[in-house]
């Protein structure tokens, strides 16, 4: 790439750089302030587990010189998160960042895959249908897209899960992510993944706007211009028709793949922050959701932080507004 | 006389027919196919609230477990408790009938609000709301409820106030692209020339004459998503309880015995979910194709 085309975006992605800074500080404010106005004070869900009695805790609040302003909890908070301390764990007892550093990766995982799975899925038939127009094949491809994302996802997971167990005898019966048998141990591992990029219901708007934006294209003077000097329409469509729209949609659908994500981890025991969080609200283990509400915040932030690089990248002409 | 209808700024002739005559035969089947199913939850609602089941959805009848459908006297069968099936997804039905309204409730009315302060008071609380919007997406739904279950109780009515308040940003940028196309027209420029008084032009000549079906299309689509996020949430244990029957925990419930080959438990309440669901959204998109003239092919 030429330099002259780095230079735009380094300059956009320091700007959003800077916005996805503000919006996870609003973030944290969020979660801060749900908790704050819970039942009992968040200073003392902190502190919990971290000392051991009650009179330390009762010590150490007076040292500090709690009860203080709220401003300042949020703010001794949000210190420690910068600096990696997100406290500790109630129930396992252990360090929150590390744990959820290791589930994490997992859900990454799943997400990533189930995104391309969605879009192996949503991209030819938004395809096809807006070039060829409403027809006897994309009409039924669209009506069964529409069944698809009604589908709920942990039916869908059952009905696979049976079909590898019973049908194909693939797996042993008490499935498992680490019991599940040697030889088709990746095999399992791609289910869950097949199953939410199947069943998280974002199939049909996935390919409604991408069919939108493609026939939007296809209808602009450039691509008649390509087609009347015979260039490829392919090429000239690209950028803007699919290139830009998938990233678009990529980045606002991550809420929901890592919403389902939770369901699919449940279903499949799969050791991601999805079952954590399943965990921790079970047990209202406070530092372990509030860290990992931060985290699916970061990977959301990302995701559209991704967007704006190729938005920029494909179109250096927007970073001068 | 001519009907002008637009979208993001261009204008399209719409002729003076009735919908049902200009609208595509698709969209009608969409339409037709939503309002059968909104009617029959509606119905079932009422019914289930008056107690008129054909049977009582506690009765546990061991002689007669997992019967399929169509055996008499149970019309959808029973689940693994011989309980009666169609009973359960009956009243399973109010698990998310009033909170999904209190979500829709939520989201429109704050949406609108924030939508008719950002379009029509003009730029100073644009930026505001974009960022709100930002950040609201930056979280996950279902994270952000069990971050709620966590700190307050897994209450039904809580999660519904998370669901509303996650669709306010939706609402609020529609309503607002709305009023600034609008504001192209001139007749607002016309009622404040004329001395119309702002709430009338807000109110009526810019919500009730111009936003009405956006609305309805979006509490339909807002529906759609209550459902999902309360069978979610119950069938990972956070919302009803059992015995009392919600789609997703009877669900659940029928998972061990869908691993040993017995489907129907489990399968009834999700095909009512798939079903239901798929109708809300039909209605949803039929509705704003038809009304909204959004059809891109």
């Amino acid at each position: 790439m030429k330099l002259s085309a780095i230079r735009p975006i380094a300059l956009v992605l320091s700007r959003e750089l800077m916005i996805t800074v503000l919006l996870l500080l609003g973030v944290s404010f969020v979660v801060f302030v749900i908790l704050f106005a819970s039942p009992g004070d968040p200073f003392s869900v902190l502190l919990e587990g971290q000392l051991s009695t009650a009179e330390v805790r009762a010590g150490v609040r007076e040292a500090m010189g709690v009860p203080q302003p709220w401003y300042f909890q949020y703010l001794a908070w949000l210190a420690g998160m910068l600096t990696g301390n997100f406290g500790t764990s109630i129930r396992m007892g252990l360090p929150v960042l590390p744990e959820m550093l290791r589930v994490g990766l997992n859900t990454l995982i799943l997400t990533i895959g189930s995104l391309i799975i969605t879009l192996l899925i949503a991209v030819p038939i938004a395809l096809y249908s807006a070039v060829r127009g409403t027809n006897k094949i994309s009409w039924p491809l669209t009506m069964s897209s529409y069944v698809i994302s009604a589908l709920p996802v942990f039916w869908l997971a059952y009905i696979v899960i049976y079909f590898f167990t019973h049908k194909l005898g693939l797996f042993p019966i008490a499935f498992g992510f680490s019991s599940a048998g040697q030889k088709y141990r990746w095999l399992y591992q791609l289910l869950p993944i097949f199953v939410l990029g199947v069943g998280n219901g974002t199939i049909s708007e996935v390919i409604r706007y991408l069919r939108q934006e493609m026939g939007r294209v296809m209808a602009e003077d450039y691509i008649r211009s390509a087609r009347a000097k015979g260039a490829s329409v392919w090429k000239h469509a690209f950028k803007e028709g699919l290139l830009i729209p998938v990233t678009e949609i990529i980045a606002s659908k991550i809420p929901f793949i890592l919403g389902g994500a939770v369901i699919v981890e449940q279903v499949f025991n799969w050791p991601g922050m999805g079952r954590m969080a399943w965990q921790a609200a079970q047990d209202r283990d406070y530092p372990v959701i509030m860290g990992i509400a931060i985290l699916a915040a970061v990977f959301v932030r990302m995701g559209s932080l991704f967007q704006s690089v190729v938005y920029i990248a494909v179109n250096p002409r927007a970073s001068k507004k | 006389m001519k009907h002008y209808s637009q979208i993001s700024g261009e204008i399209s002739e719409f002729s003076d027919l009735p919908f049902w005559k200009k609208a595509d035969g698709v969209d009608l089947v969409y339409v037709g196919y939503g309002v059968l199913i909104v009617a029959l939850v509606v119905v079932s609602y009422i019914f289930g609230s008056f107690n008129l089941l054909p049977r009582d959805p506690q009765d546990i009848d061991l002689q007669l477990m997992m019967a399929p459908p169509g055996t008499p006297g149970r019309l959808l069968g029973t689940d693994f408790m011989g309980r009666d099936m169609l009973s359960r997804l009956i009243v399973g039905i109010q698990a998310y009938f009033l909170p999904g309204l209190l979500a829709i409730f939520i989201a429109l009315f704050f949406g609108t609000s924030l939508g008719v302060l950002a379009g029509y008071q003009g730029e100073k609380f644009n930026t505001g709301i974009t960022y709100f919007t930002n950040l609201i997406d930056s979280f996950p739904r279902l994270v952000l409820i069990l971050l709620v279950i966590a700190a307050f109780k897994p209450d039904i009515y809580y999660i519904m106030l998370v669901v509303g308040l996650t669709n306010v940003p939706v609402v609020a940028s529609l309503i607002k692209g709305k009023i600034q196309f609008l504001k192209q027209k001139n007749f607002i420029e016309a009622d404040i020339a004329l001395g119309v008084p702002t709430r009338t032009i807000i109110l009526k000549h810019i919500l009730w004459h111009n936003c009405r079906s956006l609305l309805i299309i979006q509490a339909t689509l807002g529906m759609a998503e209550a459902i999902l996020m309360e069978t979610s949430l119950s069938y990972l244990g956070f919302g009803v309880q059992e015995p009392t029957p919600s789609w997703g925990n009877m669900v659940q419930s029928g998972a061990n015995y869908f691993m040993q080959g017995k489907f129907w438990p489990s399968t009834a309440p999700a095909l009512a979910i798939l079903f239901t669901i798929l109708g809300f959204h039909l209605l949803g998109d039929g509705l704003n194709n038809i009304l909204e003239g959004k059809r891109s092919t």
